[in-house]
């Protein structure tokens, strides 16, 4: 056996554990308890009364909507070098490359878009950008269409997105 | 030539006494990194990269400008010599500017392929110290240079100054400073130009024409047999289906034959890949509207009964089993076969290496298969053309047309054809050399070749269900 491998005893094979009671006991106890209060006062109920109400708890790691970034200068920081549509487990980036002309770059992209139906939220664009380019921080959870087609985000779409966690453009593309 | 045994990395390998040690290790798959040896451009030693120990000497040996002797005993890896690839490759990056993302080359870059083979050092420069020069540069001839990314091979160099001898690329300034260059005000400008890409270990000669098209690890390579004249320069063809589109070929690249092109391609025929995707023929038609399989075969039928004599004219570009079909088929409905061969002639095209004159690919095959060259003078009442050039231009009083590009020639028929790279078959080069072309796309319906064109004809011809 490796000297990395640690052995966890096995639980639930005690006479407590086997008996099933008391673990029933303490289930039970709970919810009663949930029950008696959100009878008792309707308010307390954990549900949001989506969508008037919004979720406050959505965290910076959490993986919404896909953003393009900018650089310092308010020019687009992408440039088209396909890491992120090799990286993409499902296709769905679409990328066409052209040259660049205002000497910040040589290359950038034409078009740029996300098949959001087609997207299954892994975030390995983001981790495979060299240029913190995609990101994933706008905060968007929902997204509304009615077509297929409005459902494929383009270039300036993507650039329009703003990140909701304080870092606004790329940090390795100034 | 004497043949001697040697022993690389303690395997015996017989090798040609005098022969250099880079070939054999290329040759028998040993992991040697180069830049600036290419087996048609020969030894520089300018790189430093090959590097070998050689039992008896003192210090470590360029593989590439090394003869083979008696009783030698080489090594190829070990921790001194890999210490010595890590160093060479340092200084070889020292002012790379490491824009691997934008750069054309990514994937298919030795500079990367060696970094990840020998490097994976941490570079003690940053990006901002490097040594500045001019980057995308358009050098002519649909060549891009970028100073920063050079190795300084002289690859470039020498395939000018050697081989097409027109002397249009070379060094200048010395240290930090030098640069592959042109002289003021002169561009790159040879029928073969665009092979210094392909040439170029690094991203420092990109191809314009292939600029951005795609990263190189998403395309398939295809061995096929380019048919811009009847030199039969064997390429591969770098193709592509990206998601909700068609496949298509990005570009053509040379593959090596010694027997026939050696390592290059001429520019013509590497760019031919585009007219092969433009405005083809994709429908069938009948008096110039879309029409459908059913009409097309009634038709047939109609003018095969009503007419007496029948041409067919057969282009030299096909493949010899497709010339062999044509020559049966002939034979099946009582017509006579043609190829005229003077259209194909362009004196202007020629030269003494991989242009010949004649631009059909299997010029030779019509030759060796006695298909008659002139058409004689007299009334054709129906003109079936196999894709051939001639056919706008003969009088006839129907015809029935397969071609591969649509043109403005009047036809009763018009039925699409494929492509040489959606076909298979031989092809003999004018040296007489014979080369198999396999299929490297699939046709999409309609498209047919013309084995299958001529299979569904000849069921209508006995009156059969298609």
């Amino acid at each position: 056996m490796g000297k990395n491998i640690k052995v966890v005893p096995r639980h639930g094979r005690e006479f407590k554990d086997r008996l099933y009671l008391p673990a029933i006991y303490n289930g039970m106890k709970i919810t009663f308890k949930h029950l008696i209060d959100n009878v008792a006062d309707s308010n307390a109920v954990d549900t949001l009364e989506y969508p008037e109400e919004q979720p406050t708890d959505i965290t910076e790691r959490y993986r919404g909507l896909h953003r393009l970034t900018h650089r310092d200068d308010d020019t687009m920081a992408c440039v088209a070098c396909f890491m992120c549509a090799t990286a993409c487990p499902s296709n769905c980036i679409f990328i066409e490359a052209t040259e660049r002309n205002d000497g910040k770059d040589e290359k950038m992209p034409s078009r740029f878009a996300i098949d959001t139906l087609e997207c299954v939220f892994c975030g390995y664009c983001v981790e495979a950008c060299p240029c913190d380019a995609i990101r994933m921080d706008t905060g968007i959870f929902s997204l509304i269409g009615n077509s297929r087609e409005d459902f494929v985000l383009e270039r300036d779409q993507l650039l329009k997105h703003k990140g909701v966690f304080g870092e606004e453009n790329s940090r390795a593309r100034k | 030539m004497k043949s001697i045994d040697i022993i690389v990395d303690g395997q015996i390998y017989s090798a040609t006494k005098g022969s250099l040690l880079i070939d054999l290790l290329i040759k028998n798959d040993l992991k040697v990194p180069y830049f600036c040896y290419h087996e048609a451009l020969g030894a520089d030693g300018n790189c430093r990269m090959c590097m070998v120990e050689i039992e008896g000497q003192k210090r470590p040996q360029i593989a590439c400008d090394t003869l083979i002797k008696d009783n030698m005993i080489v090594k190829t890896k070990g921790e001194m010599i890999d210490g010595v690839h890590r160093d060479v490759l340092e200084l070889e990056l020292v002012n790379h500017p490491v824009d691997c993302p934008v750069c054309d080359q990514a994937g298919e870059c030795k500079l990367q392929d060696f970094y990840m083979d020998y490097g994976l050092y941490d570079s003690k420069i940053d990006v901002a110290e490097k040594v500045k020069h001019e980057k995308h540069i358009d050098l002519g001839s649909s060549v891009m240079l970028d100073q920063e990314r050079c190795v300084l091979c002289a690859r470039c160099t020498r395939f000018t100054s050697n081989i097409t001898k027109t002397h249009e690329l070379g060094i200048i300034g010395r240290g930090d400073h030098a640069r592959v260059s042109t002289m003021p005000g002169k561009k790159l400008d040879n029928p073969y130009a665009m092979n210094v890409v392909d040439l170029c270990p690094v991203g420092a000669l990109t191809s314009k024409d292939f600029r951005f098209a795609q990263r190189v690890w998403f395309l398939t390579s295809t061995p096929s047999i380019c048919q811009g004249c009847a030199k039969g320069c064997n390429i591969y063809v770098d193709h592509n289906k990206l998601k909700y589109k068609d496949e298509k070929i990005y570009r053509f690249r040379p593959r090596r034959n010694d027997e026939v092109n050696g390592h290059f391609i001429c520019d013509e025929g590497r760019l031919s890949y585009k007219s092969l995707q433009e405005e083809r023929q994709e429908f069938m038609e009948i008096d110039g509207r879309e029409a459908t399989l059913g009409e097309v075969l009634g038709r047939y039928d109609t003018l095969l009964k009503s007419s007496e004599n029948i041409v067919i004219l057969a282009d030299a570009n096909l493949y010899i089993e497709e010339l062999e079909k044509i020559i049966s088929y002939a034979d099946s409905i009582g017509a006579k076969l043609y190829t005229p061969m003077e259209s194909y002639v362009d004196e202007e095209f020629g030269d003494d290496w991989l242009r010949s004159s004649m631009r059909a690919s299997n010029a030779k095959g019509v030759e060796m298969l006695s298909i008659a060259d002139k058409i004689p003078d007299e009334k054709i009442s129906l003109l079936i053309d196999f894709n051939h050039p001639d056919a706008k231009s003969i009088e006839a009083e129907h015809t029935i047309s397969m071609r591969t590009h649509s043109d403005s020639g009047k036809s009763d028929i018009v039925l699409p054809l494929a492509s040489y790279l959606q076909s298979s078959g031989k092809i003999i080069n004018e040296d007489g050399i014979e080369q198999f072309s396999d299929r490297v796309l699939e046709c999409s319906e309609p498209v047919a070749t013309v084995s299958e064109w001529i299979s569904i004809l000849s069921r209508a011809d006995i009156g059969g269900e298609v």
